[in-house]
């Protein structure tokens, strides 16, 4: 399993108990406190902002094996209702920390792209992962790099998804970034360039024509 | 509702970049979700103005695409209080659409197989294959069912029981069979098949000594149960009793006390479904189907 050196390489930001804790969650979960390690996942992601970028990772490793092993979803709950919980704060946390906002925004991101009910997107996270997006798109926001980066990331990751559950709010968010790309003065060039490659993006059908990856990304790659 | 999470959502602060409006070269360009240039009396306001107002209030929008007017769309997501029950409830609500599917493709099956066999031996066939008016289609009446059995098979007994007597050694009553959800049966009846099959499933339990800090094993009873089944009076009773006398010797090998014995009993439900195996038809949900990637 390729899967295994990934995961070891991604937990290697805990401490030596804690990595001996979620080594064990991922092969024997049952045998193990799963509240326990949901929240020590979730407080990582909040703080460590390439954590969070793949948590979904092991937490789905995690529910499949928990799954498997015992046909339950302690895990799944702990972890859910957790992500609630910071949900109902956001507005606080982001005004306390925007790198915390921004990780809790990646994460719940990336667990909606993973964790899968089914082989459907959970439908219960689609209103709150929009909503996050949609903060993310007001103006004020806009005005942070942080987090535009981490908007146009997530619609690059979930985007296409997100529009299939719900078409007619991707729109709405899309109306509001057009407005942002041109109504607002004082953005960065970053942040125009970034919401001029989200707004491609989308229109070519979540993802870059040739040309426009030959546009974006040529200097970094060269 | 969907006004108090907006505000909320917005509520940040005095910003004033969010009452910009638009600038001037901009104006009069804009076009509305359908496509046409915006009224020249809608300048002023922007997107962000909608969303400020909560547009209810505000008349003159009322002309816009509901798209424009509508930023929060429920659709068929509606905010739920508790994630975590909301995606249980998902997730038992598309296991048992998919099972039922899977259910009526197999009748279908069954019955052009009857019906070809039927042509070619001339004879009139008095087996019991389901007709789709007796399927049982409430959906909560299913997921409650569902539920019920995956308390059975999420059991050490049950992993023991699948891996230790293959699918086709099973034989009606001698083996535990799960009960079928799609037939119509009354929540008495329903109740007790569940009843008896799990009693059934823990002669699979481990030995106690290494599965005890595994799991906790429901104690069983065996003369608590025979009386309850007994008083209830159905023939469902003969059929556990037999399991006690079958199985009750070395719970440890099951296999061994079990497979051996005559088989005579359990004609209840079971036999009548021997034409269509519910078991086989649901085969690969046993496992890991519930997180199948």
């Amino acid at each position: 399993m390729d899967n295994t050196t990934k995961e070891e390489y991604k937990i290697q930001s805990f401490d030596a108990k804690t990595q001996q804790l979620l080594k064990t969650a991922l092969k024997d979960p049952s045998s193990v406190d799963l509240e326990k390690v949901a929240n020590l996942i979730v407080d990582q992601s909040l703080k460590d902002q390439v954590f969070s970028k793949e948590a979904g990772r092991i937490c789905y490793t995690i529910v499949q094996a928990e799954g498997r092993q015992a046909g339950s979803n302690v895990f799944r709950r702990n972890l859910l209702n957790r992500l609630q919980q910071e949900y109902k704060t956001r507005e606080e946390t982001r005004s306390r920390s925007v790198q915390e906002w921004v990780c809790y925004v990646t994460f719940i991101c990336n667990i909606f792209d993973y964790l899968k009910v089914n082989n459907m997107p959970m439908m219960a996270l689609v209103s709150p992962v929009y909503d996050c997006l949609f903060r993310l798109s007001q103006p004020d926001s806009l005005h942070n790099e942080e987090e535009v980066d981490c908007l146009v990331m997530q619609l690059h990751r979930i985007g296409d998804q997100l529009e299939k559950m719900n078409v007619q709010r991707m729109d709405e968010l899309f109306f509001l970034l057009r407005d942002g790309f041109f109504l607002h003065n004082e953005l960065s060039s970053l942040a125009r360039l970034l919401l001029l490659e989200i707004l491609e993006f989308r229109a070519s059908g979540w993802r870059l024509s040739d040309s426009a990856q030959k546009y974006y990304y040529s200097e970094v790659t060269d | 509702m969907s006004f108090k999470h907006r505000s909320s959502r917005y509520d940040d602060g005095d910003d004033d970049y969010r009452r910009r409006p638009p600038a001037r070269w901009s104006q009069g360009r804009k076009r509305g979700a359908d496509g046409k240039l915006r009224q020249q009396d809608d300048a002023d306001s922007t997107l962000f103005d909608d969303q400020e107002k909560g547009s209810y209030d505000n008349p003159h929008l009322d002309q816009r695409p509901p798209s424009f007017t509508t930023p929060e769309a429920e659709g068929p997501f509606p905010r739920c209080s508790d994630w975590a029950k909301c995606v249980e409830e998902e997730e038992l609500r598309t296991d048992v659409r998919k099972d039922m599917q899977r259910y009526r493709r197999r009748i279908l099956v069954n019955e052009m197989y009857d019906r070809e066999r039927k042509a070619s031996s001339g004879s009139s066939d008095s087996r019991d294959s389901p007709v789709p008016a007796e399927l049982e289609t409430d959906e909560r009446v299913l997921m409650r069912r569902q539920k019920q059995i995956n308390y059975g098979k999420n059991t050490i007994a049950y992993n023991r029981y699948i891996n230790e007597v293959p699918r086709h050694f099973r034989q009606p009553g001698i083996h535990p069979r799960t009960p079928n959800k799609f037939k119509k049966y009354s929540r008495r009846s329903w109740d007790q098949q569940i009843r008896i099959w799990r009693v059934a499933l823990h002669a699979w339990d481990p030995p106690e000594e290494e599965g005890s800090d595994l799991q906790a094993i429901e104690p069983i009873d065996l003369d608590d149960m025979e009386v309850e089944s007994g008083a209830s009076g159905s023939t469902e009773s003969e059929t556990s009793s037999h399991y006690m006398k079958a199985c009750k010797a070395p719970a440890s090998t099951p296999e061994n006390s079990c497979s051996g014995t005559p088989n005579k009993m359990r004609r209840t439900e079971n036999e009548m479904e021997a034409a269509f195996d519910l078991g086989a038809c649901l085969a690969d949900t046993e496992d890991g189907s519930l997180w199948s990637s």
